[in-house]
């Protein structure tokens, strides 16, 4: 209507018309080209000193295993790691952008940034995204006020919580963590249950696989255990496959020339390259 | 160009030397040409009264009026040029309404009095902009908090009072209202008081006619500001002239 | 979840995909708060749902809006806690305009505003509660509409189409607070006792003019009604 003399105004936020589209077209039948997943087992624990948290190293596109050992625990800062479940270009892209503005603040404040801040911004940046940026999120830390864990959801909601489990695997290991996660356990008894946890992933869930990475995070300092354990190790062969020589006799023999009539070489000429 | 002044007062974005805005002074003097506002914040309620000077036989009686509704719980008296009064009624009354909408609840007038105060202020900033040449009295009153009464001058400075009074007569008004006892009189007596002194200092030389002016907000209209009922007003209207009768038949007595 | 399980093997994504990965978290809830002569109960269980799957049995529904005004949420957890976070940065602010403390009606009134024109997008079910200087304890219903009243008793959430005949057979103006607690409690107990998607502990808020006492029940303390 108003269109000849004043341009209508678009409306405002974010448009998931496309988003639409696309549903509509997957409903009719089309096969949308399918995303890397880290069909995963995520979990998070708070101890006596700090939080623990743990990741299995499968990533998955469709039926095939795309990566045997990807990285799924990723760095926000110093003090505070992240591990992501869901579409794995989403982990990514969206735990380094806020690692990129933690650092900022942390250098604009100068003070070690908060998990609370971590987890509002990645709850914030999720929601407004309505839940098609796929990243499921354990949030976990340390800072002035003691180890924090979070468990965010791609749309955007997020618990605080004593410990957690995230991912296609979670099942698996909440089961681990209900049975034995007890307040106040110490370091070693911690990376155990973790590790246990996640191995219930890797072992239960055709989704999570390989090996277990842990990251320790206390007060002032962050551990990175890449490849804690290999829970699924490749079995070792028992017995040579190789057939010996002379398994297949031999029958008859017959051999046959190949007469040569003529030989030409022909002399190619150079490009001129000058 | 004309050569008064020191030049320092041509825009209200400039200070002079010994640290004064012009423009708001200036626009100070335009409220004290204007009719008298009084405004009395009794126990129960606050009184509005106003001289308002009738330039035309002409005119319709009623017309122009300087004492506005900014909200069902809040009046405005008026003191100063009419038109850039109006623009203050309009702002008050669009920031009531806003919080009203916005937080579900009526206005608190001290929360009304800061954003009014704010936006007069905000006129003394700008080169490209004059100052307001009004002042405005806001009143009110609240079961739970009790009556309150603000004023706003030009320069967006505005004070909590018992009892103000703006415009011409504003000394000889204050020195009056000075002598009642504002915190122990209901709203009844004090229209009449209002009344008194609006005819009191009315100076019969300078401005031959002029329209009074009543409305209050207390407890006995239910927290609601209105104009007063006729019988009232002419009761006011009434015994205000004859206290001005009997006081100049004393002052000839005396003489 | 139970869809996935019995659906023919056809590819991995049936295998693994579970319909509470992608379902939304929500909080099928059961939430209620009681006004009383000085301030407010409300209460809520502890129960949040992914699909079919418990993601946060110990969640906590009672959410601070200021010192004496809190929010029961119902709904989806991502839409209610993007209310709630925009709803005490704007108190806050208005808050420190005012000088004072807001007013329990304002609470509501903003959480209605978004409430409102969001409607289209949002699934969020509240019940604003608290007390102020002016009306004392009040509680404000806002279900998905983004409508607002006041009752002097409100529920909400899945659970609390379970116990409207409770709360209308048992509720007596002029309860005094423990009376308030209980009544809550009893009702909150039948309405997780029903409702699958409700469960866990009772948490209990008690707000006055000293501001919020919190309580939860688990366990052997929650009351008790015909289990057959």
């Amino acid at each position: 209507m108003a269109a000849v003399l004043i341009a209508d105004y678009p409306e405002p936020g974010f448009s998931f018309e496309n988003c639409k589209r696309n549903a509509s077209f997957v409903a009719n039948g089309f096969v949308p080209p399918k995303a890397t997943k880290t069909g995963t087992t995520i979990v998070g624990i708070t101890y006596k000193d700090g939080v623990i948290l743990g990741a299995d190293t499968r990533a998955t596109e469709d039926t095939t295993v795309s990566d045997k050992n990807c990285q799924k625990i990723h760095y926000l800062a110093s003090n505070i790691y992240c591990c992501g479940a869901g579409t794995a270009a989403d982990t990514e892209m969206t735990t380094q952008m806020i690692s990129s503005q933690l650092e900022l603040h942390r250098l604009n404040t100068n003070r070690v940034v908060r998990v609370a801040t971590a987890n509002q911004m990645l709850k914030q940046y999720l929601f407004r995204y309505q839940g098609y940026i796929g990243a499921a999120l354990v949030l976990g830390g340390v800072d002035s006020t003691g180890p924090n864990l979070y468990c965010i959801y791609p749309h955007g909601s997020s618990d605080k919580v004593p410990y957690t489990t995230m991912g296609s695997g979670s099942l698996a290991a909440m089961a681990v963590f209900e049975s034995y996660w007890r307040p106040n356990m110490n370091e070693d008894e911690g990376k155990k249950l973790v590790r246990d946890a996640i191995a219930a992933g890797i072992f239960n869930d055709l989704g999570s696989g390989s090996n277990v990475d842990l990251c320790i995070i206390k007060k002032g300092t962050a551990e990175y255990l890449r490849t804690y354990d290999e829970a699924n190790k490749k079995g070792v062969r028992q017995a040579s496959y190789r057939y010996p020589k002379g398994t297949t006799p031999i029958l008859t023999t017959k051999t046959s020339n190949i007469d040569v009539h003529d030989v030409s070489i022909t002399y190619v000429e150079p490009m001129d390259m000058s | 160009m004309s050569s008064i002044g020191t030049g320092y007062d041509l825009s209200a974005s400039q200070f002079s030397p010994d640290g004064r805005v012009f423009q708001v002074e200036y626009a100070v003097k335009a409220v004290e040409n204007s009719g008298t506002v009084i405004a009395l914040r009794g126990k129960d309620g606050v009184v509005f009264a106003v001289e308002k000077l009738v330039t035309s036989k002409l005119y319709e009686p009623g017309a122009n009026r300087r004492i506005f509704t900014i909200d069902q719980h809040v009046g405005m008296g008026v003191c100063g040029l009419i038109a850039d009064a109006r623009q203050i009624v309009d702002i008050a009354r669009r920031e009531a309404a806003n919080y009203k909408s916005q937080f579900g609840v009526k206005i608190p007038i001290k929360f009304l009095n800061d954003r009014v105060s704010m936006y007069m202020h905000a006129y003394t900033l700008y080169s490209a902009v004059r100052p307001y040449g009004c002042s405005v009295v806001l009143g009110s009153y609240d079961p739970e908090d009790g009556s309150s009464l603000y004023m706003i001058d030009p320069s967006g400075v505005s004070y909590g009072y018992y009892g103000c009074a703006i415009g011409k007569a504003k000394q000889s008004a204050k020195t009056e209202i000075e002598k009642l006892k504002l915190t122990n009189m209901n709203t009844k007596e004090l229209v009449k008081e209002a009344a008194r002194i609006i005819y009191l200092v009315h100076d019969e030389l300078k401005d031959k006619n002029f329209e009074l002016e009543l409305s209050w907000v207390s407890k006995d209209t239910n927290g609601l500001h209105e104009r007063v009922p006729e019988h009232v007003f002419l009761e006011a209207e009434k015994s205000a002239k004859q206290a001005m009768e009997a006081d100049s038949d004393s002052d000839t007595e005396d003489m | 979840m139970s869809l996935a399980m019995n659906a023919p093997i056809a590819s991995y994504d049936n295998m693994c995909s579970h319909d509470w990965i992608d379902a939304p978290h929500s909080t099928g809830t059961s939430i209620m708060a009681v006004e009383f002569d000085g301030g407010v109960v409300i209460g809520a269980d502890s129960r949040s749902t992914t699909g079919a799957y418990i993601a946060n049995r110990y969640a906590d529904k009672l959410t601070k809006i200021t010192d004496h005004i809190y929010c029961c949420r119902s709904g989806s957890s991502a839409d209610t806690q993007a209310i709630v976070d925009v709803v005490v940065y704007n108190l806050n602010f208005h808050a420190t305009e005012l000088g004072e403390a807001p007013l329990v009606e304002s609470g509501a009134a903003v959480c209605k505003e978004l409430c409102y024109n969001y409607r289209d997008s949002l699934m969020a079910g509240l019940i604003v509660a608290g007390w102020d200087r002016k009306k004392g304890g009040q509680v404000y219903s806002i279900p998905i509409g983004g409508m607002c009243v006041r009752q002097p008793v409100s529920i909400g959430g899945s659970g609390s189409t379970y116990v409207y005949g409770y709360v209308d057979a048992n509720y007596k103006p002029g309860m005094t607070q423990n009376e308030s607690v209980e009544f809550v409690k009893n009702s909150l107990a039948l309405a997780m006792a029903r409702d699958g998607s409700s469960g866990g502990v009772i948490r209990i808020g008690i707000i006055t003019e000293k501001g919020i006492e919190r309580h939860i029940f688990e366990g052997d303390s929650i009351p008790k009604f015909y289990e057959g």
